[in-house]
Formats: C-alpha cells, sequence, structure tokens
C-alpha cells in the first residue's frame, strides 16, 4: 500500500537556527501517528510544512502531490485541526454548515449532522457561546463530514477538560478511523493516545530521534526495575537511560532480548511518555 | 467500562483476555455475536487494528466464528475451548508462584478450603 504522506528530508529555519533539520519519516495507510515531541521540537513547523502552509527545503507528498503547489486540491482531502480554534466566531453553527456545504465538494451537510445530534451542540448557536469543549467538536463534525483520507490534529485537546478529551478520541475513533485513512496527531497527552498509536514519531531540535511501528517499538524497549545490588550488570549492558527509583534504579533498554534482562528484575513495556523522557536524555 | 491495561502483555492479548472472560462467563452465549471491532474499540479506546488482531486469535482457537459481512459469533463449543486454554495457563505460569507462597506460608488444603469465619 502506498503511504498517504511521505516526509523526505524537510529542513526549515528560522534565522539561525534549523526548526526542521533533515526530517523524513512516512504515514502508511490506516495509520495513526503520534508526533511526539518537546516544546520547540518542530511539531507544529513540520505539520504546518506537510498543509502547504509554509516554505521549506526538501520533499513532502500528501496523498501523491506536493503541498506546496497543489494545496487548494489537496485541502479537499486533507483535515486539519488545531487547538487555536479557528471557525469563525460570529456565524451560527447551521450557517457555519451550510456555508461548509457550499464551498467544500466532498462536504455532506447530513453527516455533520448526524454528528452534532450526538452531542449537545445545538446548530441554533452561535460559534462564539460555544465552550471550547463544544467548539473542538463542531470543528471535527465538520473535517468528519469532508470525508478526508488524511487528518493531521495539532494540540486538538489542549484546554480540553477530561470529559471531552475522552470524547474527543471516541469520536474519531467511531466516526474517522478506517483502513484506508490516516492521522497524524501531535500533543502533549501522550498516555491518553498511546492505545490509538499504530506508528510513534519522535521530534527533539528538528531532529527525528525515533520512528518505528508500536509493535516494534515495543519489541525493541524493555522497561527494567532493577535492584541496587544489580546496578553494575544493569549497565553493562548499554542502556538507553537510567533513572533512580525508591530501591535501585529503572532502566530502559534498546534491543536486548528479555531472557537476558529477567535476571536483573521484572521486565515491563515503557509507557511512550517513559520512552519519550529515557530518549530525550532528560531521564 | 474501560479497561486498565498492565504493562507486561500487549494491548491485544489484554483484549483477547476481555474477550474470553465475557465468553466464558456466560455474557455473550454460543452462537451470539461479539461486539463489533469498533465498539470495543471506541468503549476501550484503542485502536481497531488492536482489536482486530485479539478476535483474529479467538477465530483462530475457533472459539469465534467469522460470518462474512455480519460479524463474530461464538461457537458451540467456545467456553471449553477456552476453559482447557486458560486451565493450561494458570498450571504452567500462576500456579507455581501459589504453590511457592503457600508452602512459604505453611498454608494447607484443609486451611484453603476452610470457610471464612
Amino acid at each position: 500500500m502506498t503511504p498517504l504522506a511521505k516526509i523526505q528530508d524537510v529542513r526549515k529555519r528560522y534565522g539561525q537556527t534549523w526548526a526542521l533539520d533533515g526530517v523524513s519519516f512516512e504515514v502508511p495507510q490506516g495509520a495513526v501517528l503520534g508526533l511526539i515531541g518537546p516544546n520547540g521540537a518542530g511539531k507544529t513547523t513540520l505539520l504546518k510544512a506537510m498543509l502547504g502552509l509554509l516554505r521549506f527545503e526538501g520533499d513532502i507528498d500528501l496523498l501523491g502531490r506536493s503541498p506546496r503547489r497543489f494545496r487548494h486540491e489537496l485541502m479537499r482531502s486533507v483535515g486539519y485541526i488545531s487547538d487555536v480554534g479557528i471557525l469563525p466566531r460570529w456565524m451560527r453553527v447551521d450557517q457555519l454548515i451550510r456555508y461548509s456545504a457550499a464551498v467544500h465538494p466532498n462536504f455532506s451537510e447530513q453527516v455533520a449532522r448526524d454528528i452534532l445530534s450526538k452531542t449537545e451542540v445545538s446548530t441554533k448557536s452561535l460559534i462564539k457561546a460555544l465552550s471550547k469543549g463544544m467548539m473542538t467538536q463542531v470543528h471535527l463534525a465538520l473535517v468528519m463530514a469532508m470525508d478526508v483520507k488524511l487528518l493531521i490534529l495539532d494540540e486538538p485537546t489542549l484546554g480540553l477538560d477530561i470529559v471531552y478529551r475522552s470524547r474527543f478520541y471516541e469520536q474519531i475513533l467511531q466516526e474517522f478511523l478506517t483502513e484506508d485513512r490516516s492521522l497524524v496527531i501531535s500533543t502533549h497527552q501522550v498516555e491518553e493516545i498511546e492505545s490509538l498509536l499504530t506508528h510513534l514519531v519522535l521530534i527533539d531540535q528538528g531532529k527525528v530521534r525515533l520512528c518505528e511501528a508500536m509493535d516494534c517499538v515495543y519489541e525493541r524497549f524493555t522497561a527494567v526495575d532493577v535492584a541496587a545490588s544489580e546496578l553494575a550488570s544493569a549497565r553493562s549492558l548499554s542502556p538507553v537511560s537510567e533513572k533512580n527509583a525508591l530501591k535501585g534504579a529503572t532502566f530502559i533498554f534498546d534491543g536486548v532480548e528479555e531472557t537476558q534482562l529477567q535476571a536483573l528484575g521484572t521486565c515491563r513495556r515503557p509507557g511512550v511518555a517513559e520512552l519519550f523522557v529515557s530518549i530525550m536524555g532528560r531521564g | 467500562m474501560t479497561l486498565t491495561w498492565n504493562d507486561k502483555e500487549p494491548i491485544y492479548v489484554q483484549i483477547h483476555a476481555y474477550l474470553a472472560e465475557m465468553i466464558l462467563a456466560g455474557l455473550i452465549a454460543p452462537g451470539e455475536a461479539l461486539p463489533s471491532v469498533r465498539q470495543v474499540a471506541v468503549e476501550q479506546h484503542v485502536n481497531p487494528i488492536t482489536v482486530s488482531k485479539a478476535m483474529q486469535l479467538l477465530v483462530e482457537d475457533g472459539v469465534a466464528v467469522k460470518r462474512r459481512g455480519l460479524g463474530m459469533y461464538v461457537a458451540d463449543n467456545a467456553a471449553s475451548i477456552l476453559r482447557s486454554q486458560m486451565r493450561a495457563r494458570f498450571l504452567s505460569q500462576e500456579w507455581p508462584g501459589i504453590l511457592h507462597r503457600l508452602s512459604l506460608l505453611e498454608l494447607s488444603l484443609t486451611d484453603l478450603m476452610k470457610e471464612p469465619s
């Protein structure tokens, strides 16, 4: 299957700093790819480059086309939601639905209304009268109604309470995810999306630090809580990171057989957040 | 209800165990439909691919039967297949640890079978 997005050696400089310094990865069909990195890692710059919103060096291929040259065509099949509300605040929800139907060739008014009927959003409300959680629901309903193939989410749940965050992802699972659509999502609330991900890209200072399918991530990395007496033997197996714990330390290993590690302590699967801290060398 | 995942086993294994327990407890009877992949995915907040993998395990073991275009159904002998699988796993993986603990605590079979007072 051809990937829905191919990012090849993408570079972007702001003044003296490289916001993106040779970023490459692919988004396969059906993937839910988590783009995880600290503040200032280049996540938003990368997503903007993918959307054709800024100039860059290197190649990006979205659904077989360049986002810079074919931005308008691509916007029919690519959706984008960011934490910055960009819906026109002065419109009513039903006006916004009718407007979208008029300007967007693939838009289905029915789908938008059906999705919103399952929420507490009234279509007669003004956008500006909605809570942030409701605005996100409206935005998601609009994107779903466009039948997009690739959905790009930049911190979509920032500022939403836990109930709305949970509903947001339920809606994505219910309405969006199919075998031929892909999702790229950048977020700080990694734990909440970990079980949704099929692929993980860790990015720091404009560089990709890890790019793997989740199955491989779990195969490669093992976390072991090691007792004080075993610290030396743990260190001899060249761990990625070592973090002091109450008794002994927690080690993360990359590509070391679990049979070799079992003597050190209990082996477990590291969470994405734990892995992130470990690889970024801040553990 | 959302499950809490343990960090020892892959999530698809844990979803498989969740579905297996529902079948063993008779919550889904033989001949009845299993919940759809999407239903489980939404309920448990996991990727549909992960749920499919768990369901595939049930099919491979003969616990569930796939009906084209209709979904998955619980096989007639599902409970007995699952029971023998889970017994084997319990005896090989969990029981040795429990046995060890029982001997440390010097608990006999009579002690264990006593009604709690």
